[in-house]
């Protein structure tokens, strides 16, 4: 039995990276591993009210709130404290910099997660335990001595089952009780000698443990390698004797797991059982959010209703006309009429009924086009305010919140690392391991959104290739939609050729990017949770956040991308970009000169460069190559904002120009071939 | 032999782990030399799924082949 240390007071000049604090509320640290239900206690703790930010000088979010008179912040899910990736530095500062640690485990991974639990003591922090999954551990005839925990520890332990809230309003009275817990006295005395020069117990830890960047803040060497894992194994071995008096298997050799979390990742039933997840994930967000649920809110909510109520209060006092077109049961123009309001609407009362009595009814689509060109910037036909308007609020939101909706109840349930698993063989052909499926699957959805996940890639290597195949080869739902309807009129054969083109291209790619760059793929290591069933709360309220922060994020990149368009098409660029594209669409991707104007309408959005060529009477050869070109064309120009911020100026701009070149050179040879 | 060769349902003892910064992180998630671990699940490939105590744990073809291990 180790020797118990006596409280101490650490010295105050922290020198970390820091989130705007309040100096007066004590802060609370909720730390734990993956999985282990953080962020249901967080949520429990936090109430309505989040604040979720990046880390400075990091795509990591960091989740903040208050609880009663606490500040409370949510960490990055870790194994341990030290600086092996983003996350753990993130949380390492954070921890550094908080007054109680609220540590959360899993009953039934106590040997794996009560690592971190001594190495939080060690650090000489206040810590408060809380052993959740206790059901879990129940099930699996796992008893767990919480009493006896507390002793060995030093510190407050209690026992919850979060999803159910069970146990969840002793947490505030652990808050009031953490303590510094029972530390290896030898550790403790060598971290004391080093105070003067590094400020905490906590850094002086983690300088003897070899952490660089804690070694460097403070002037002095980092300990090496050697030293930490001796310290790792002294750590491990207390751990396993403290198992020894809390933990009895009461079937001891016998697991008793989920068949289905076994059958998720068995050769034999994981690919069949991932198709039929793909083909609900697909009917909800695919099919009833991307089709029916956007065709209300952007069509007659968006363009419908807000727009055209903006664009018609924008046209009482300025000169301008309104195009409209009354569309027949196919969806095409069948009778157009031109009205002309030299003094704004407010000035001729007369024309603007028989304007609304030729609509009257109908199924329309309308122009406004101003005579001031600064209000064709803004609220023209690509208008920077009425297009970002409709795109973000009317299409992107429900899509955005359908998608992480499923990606929430996935990740709840414990199956994305089951995922993960199962495709990482495949995966390493194309230069990326498992975890990559969580981007290319969210592609599907929207590549800008997707291109923001591959923040949880591992390596700059894996964040570029992921960025570069999402860019290029997967066609975002808006695109998706249109894609198969086109593919639905051009047969079976094209249909195929199509598919196997984009996705042997998309193959081909990879793999030269993965010969090519330098680097290696990252191994996967990465534990596999238990399958659980998704609380309808937690899922609501952690699509709610992702929603928030993507939103957030990527809004300005929307406005800003449209502005751009807006202003080539004022300044009539977007015509002679057209006119100069026309050759290349005649002659080699041999193509009606009109498709120029829809490859162009592509960089505004994606789903208008496919949804361009429903009128252009193509074969169906002719519609796979332009599909195959419009799909690995320039992506929309909010994606590229997004790319550019995530990956820099330089390579963002080399994936775009490749993609611009790829998309001319793989489309015409198909079309050279086919045709 | 390498932990890459177990077959599913095998139970094996590790007897010498790789160095470096993995080393440290197999030590923090329990996996040692000494310990014992049951192959759960084997996929085409080569990734592994482990039974190691509780935890089921999956790695990769190529971390699995800098694992020793020997028979029980």
């Amino acid at each position: 039995m180790e020797p118990v240390s006596t409280p101490h007071r650490p010295h105050k000049h922290l020198r970390t990276e820091k989130l705007p604090t309040d100096p007066l509320k004590p802060r609370i640290v909720l730390v734990g591993n993956p999985n282990v239900g953080k962020s249901v206690i967080f949520n429990y703790l936090s109430g309505l009210y989040v604040d979720v930010s990046n880390f400075p000088g990091t795509t990591i979010e960091v989740s903040k709130a208050s609880y009663l008179g606490y500040e409370v912040f949510d960490t990055p899910g870790i194994y341990g404290v030290s600086s092996f990736n983003d996350e753990e530095r993130v949380a390492r500062d954070i921890i550094l910099n908080g007054d109680i640690i609220v540590n959360i485990v899993d009953a039934v991974h106590l040997e794996r997660d009560l690592f971190l639990t001594q190495q939080l003591i060690d650090m000489g922090k206040r810590v408060g335990l809380v052993v959740n999954m206790m059901d879990e551990a129940h099930r699996q005839r796992i008893a767990v001595d919480l009493d006896r925990l507390e002793e060995e520890l030093g510190i407050p332990v209690i026992g919850t089952v979060a999803i159910k809230r069970k146990g969840l309003e002793e947490i505030h009275e652990l808050i009031v009780r953490a303590a510094e817990g029972r530390q290896n006295r030898t550790l403790h005395a060598e971290l004391h000698t080093m105070l003067s020069s590094v400020g905490s117990q906590g850094e002086a830890l983690l300088v003897l443990e070899g952490d660089t960047i804690v070694a460097e803040r403070h002037g002095i060497p980092p300990a090496d390698i050697g030293r930490r894992e001796e310290i790792y194994i002294d750590r491990r071995n207390r751990v396993n004797r403290i198992l020894q008096h809390t933990v009895t298997d009461m079937e001891t050799g016998k697991r008793v797991s989920t068949v289905l979390g076994r059958l998720s990742v068995s050769p034999i039933f994981g690919f069949p059982l991932l198709a039929v997840i793909l083909f609900f994930v697909y009917q909800f967000v695919g099919v009833f959010v991307a089709q029916d649920i956007v065709e209300i809110t952007e069509g007659e909510i968006g363009k419908g209703f807000v727009e055209f109520h903006i664009k018609s209060w924008v046209a009482r006092d300025a000169a301008t006309t309104i195009g409209v077109e009354i569309l027949g049961l196919d969806g095409e123009a069948t009778v157009q009429r031109d009205f002309r309001f030299d003094d704004g609407i407010s000035g001729n009362p007369a024309l603007w009924r028989d304007l609304r009595a030729f609509i009257d009814g109908n199924d329309v689509e309308y122009r406004f086009t101003y005579d001031n060109p600064w209000l064709i910037l803004f609220f023209g036909e690509f208008g920077a305010i009425t297009m970002t308007l409709t795109y973000l609020v009317f299409l992107l939101l429900p899509l955005v919140l359908g998608f992480y909706f499923a990606l929430s109840i996935l990740e709840d349930s414990g199956y994305l690392p089951r995922l993960a698993t199962l495709v990482d063989r495949s995966l390493r052909f194309i230069g990326l391991n498992g975890r990559a499926v969580i981007p290319l699957i969210l592609g599907f959805g929207c590549v800008t959104m997707a291109t923001i996940t591959t923040r949880l890639l591992g390596s700059q290597r894996e964040k570029t290739i992921a960025t570069t195949i999402l860019q290029l080869a997967i066609p975002c739902s808006a695109q998706l939609g249109v894609i198969a309807a086109l593919l639905a009129t051009a047969g079976p054969q094209a249909t195929l050729i199509y598919t196997g083109v984009i996705f042997g291209f998309l193959v081909a790619l990879g793999t030269v990017m993965n010969k090519t760059l330098p680097g290696k793929i990252s191994p996967l290591l990465i534990d596999l949770p238990h399958m659980r069933m998704p609380q309808l709360n937690n899922v609501t309220k952690k699509t709610l956040y992702k929603t928030y922060f993507f939103m957030k994020e990527a809004s300005p990149w929307f406005f800003i991308g449209a502005l751009v368009v807006s202003i080539l098409q004022v300044t009539g660029a977007l015509t002679r970009i057209m006119g100069a594209l026309e050759p290349l669409v005649v002659g080699w991707l041999q193509l009606p000169r009109e498709a120029a104007t829809a490859f162009v309408m592509g960089l505004v959005r994606r789903d208008f460069g496919a949804a361009g060529m429903f009128y252009l009477d193509l074969s169906a050869f002719q519609t796979v190559a332009a599909l195959v070109t419009i799909t690995l064309f320039v992506p929309c120009v909010a994606s590229l904002m997004v790319m550019l911020k995530e990956r820099g100026l330089r390579e963002g701009m080399t994936i775009w120009f490749g993609s611009l070149v790829l998309a001319l050179l793989v489309g015409g040879i198909v079309s050279q071939i086919l045709i | 032999m390498q932990l890459s060769t177990i077959r599913k349902g095998m139970r094996v003892r590790i007897e010498q782990l790789p160095q470096g910064e993995m080393r440290s992180h197999f030590i923090r998630i329990g996996l040692m030399e000494g310990v014992t671990v049951s192959c759960l699940e084997r996929l085409p490939g080569g990734t592994i799924v482990l039974g190691l105590h509780h935890q089921e744990v999956a790695l990769s073809d190529e971390l699995a082949s800098a694992i020793m291990i020997s028979r029980l």
